[in-house]
């Protein structure tokens, strides 16, 4: 397999990565940079687990390959641990019980991060909307709603 | 299990100019969004092929107003088309399928040009377009040239397009205000989900309560190609749109539509639900016609 060279932002800061082209940020993050925070479902769009930010917005890094990366800025869970003002956030996924496996939790948060940037007080409809795409096997969402409600960024 | 695309190459052109030289060239399979390609390489045998990355060509990336009709580049995400006002307000149904087309995850990165060259029956952004009568753009490093959406599709997954070619625009004449539009979809579950059946309407009122002197009507995932209703069309214009008129209406889709029997639904199923999509969709333009709104 060919590397290439690539250089983007990664939870504030420039990193460069050798990576097959089409290999996925996913497999690049935890396989290459060891960022195991993000978590792989599915492999195809559906479960949301590797929801990661991509220039401020919320994709999947598995249906995101590395020629798509290049000059972005990337935020991962890991990124949220080491910035106070996502703590908060974090914080509240902990007070009220919305983590039970935890295996969902990284792009349950990385979702409701994305939402709280645009409306930093959702309702429970645009909560529950916004989260669509993440799926949790556990909690039954319903304390992840409330958690995301809180507010906050 | 989904296979490792580490032995893919690809090529990421800086200008379209670049991409379409890059297509004559050689052979290639085109990524923008990546949201079906990457699931389609990674569960199927992947032919040894290459792959154009346009997603980073910017210049694809636009709403704009020119006129009488609106533009679309075709690397346009479905969250931009969604969140656009003069989409809303100019081209209603495909705002509706944008908001039902999936997460935002999903929205974020599918572009409506992908959901167009993808082909499948069920793209939601597809019978709106029919319904709109759409223009496709096409282009080669030989030129440019436009298909009405309708002749673009010409069976499953085949679509008047040639190896070296992008889609690169999608436009169409701007709703006005006696024109009332409707996107309905049925889905098994509310999240993630693809059409069971998709039913889009753009219908023109006349001067007098309840009469509709134009209608176009288009249904998506009960035929090989997204298809036009012509005899509920015909129908719907005939005469004031009356309860017994919307059910016959409605009825005749099924003159238009042939649906299979997947995992989604029976084809008896799909049949009935395009007629009851239909309805609801006559229903809805029916009482905002009669509203003003």
């Amino acid at each position: 397999m060919a590397l290439k060279e690539y250089s983007f932002t990664l939870n504030g800061k420039p990193v460069v990565v050798r990576a097959p082209p089409a290999y996925d940020l996913l497999d690049t993050l935890r396989d290459v940079l060891g960022l195991t925070g993000t978590k792989n479902g599915c492999s195809e769009g559906e479960c949301g687990a590797c929801t990661v930010l991509m220039n401020g917005k919320a994709v999947h890094s598995c249906l995101t390959i590395m020629e798509q990366v290049r000059g972005a800025d990337v935020v991962t869970i890991e990124g949220l641990a080491s910035d106070p003002e996502s703590q908060v956030l974090l914080r509240r996924f902990a007070e009220e019980g919305a983590v039970q496996c935890g295996y969902c939790t990284p792009g349950v948060v990385m979702a409701s991060k994305a939402l709280l940037m645009r409306n930093p007080m959702p309702s429970a409809e645009e909560t529950k909307e916004a989260l669509r795409g993440n799926l949790c096997r556990c909690t039954g969402y319903s304390k992840i709603v409330k958690a995301v409600m809180k507010g906050g960024t | 299990m989904s296979l490792s695309l580490s032995d893919v190459e690809v090529d990421s052109p800086a200008t379209l100019t670049e991409a379409l030289q890059l297509l004559g060239r050689s052979k290639y399979r085109v990524i923008a969004g990546g949201t079906d390609v990457l699931i389609r390489m990674r569960t199927g045998p992947i032919p040894n092929e290459k792959l154009l990355n346009i997603y980073q060509l910017d210049e694809l990336r636009y709403i704009r107003s020119d006129g009488e009709r609106l533009r679309i580049g075709s690397l346009t995400c479905i969250a931009d088309i969604a969140a656009s006002p003069e989409i809303r307000r100019f081209a209603l149904p495909l705002a509706q399928a944008g908001d039902e087309f999936g997460s935002m995850q999903l929205t974020n990165k599918a572009t409506i040009g992908g959901n167009l060259a993808n082909a499948s029956p069920s793209g939601d952004c597809i019978p709106p377009l029919y319904s709109l009568d759409a223009v496709l753009t096409v282009a080669s490093a030989g030129g440019k040239r436009e298909i009405p959406v309708k002749d673009f599709f010409r069976g499953y997954k085949k679509l008047d397009m040639r190896p070296e070619e992008l889609i690169t625009e999608i436009s169409f004449r701007k709703m006005a205000g006696d024109e009332y539009g409707q996107y309905l979809r049925h889905t098994l579950r509310l999240g993630e989900a693809i059409s069971v059946v998709g039913v889009s309407m753009c219908l023109k009122k006349g001067p007098t309560r309840d009469e509709y002197v134009a209608a176009r009507i288009a249904l998506g995932a009960v035929a090989p190609t997204v298809m036009r209703a012509p005899k509920s069309e015909e129908i719907v214009t005939q005469g004031t749109l009356d309860e017994a008129r919307m059910r016959d209406a409605s009825k005749a889709v099924l003159e238009s539509i042939s649906p299979i029997t997947d995992v989604r639904g029976t084809g008896e199923y799909r049949r009935e639900m395009a007629v009851n999509l239909t309805y609801r969709g006559l229903r809805e333009i029916q009482a905002r016609g009669r509203g003003g709104t």
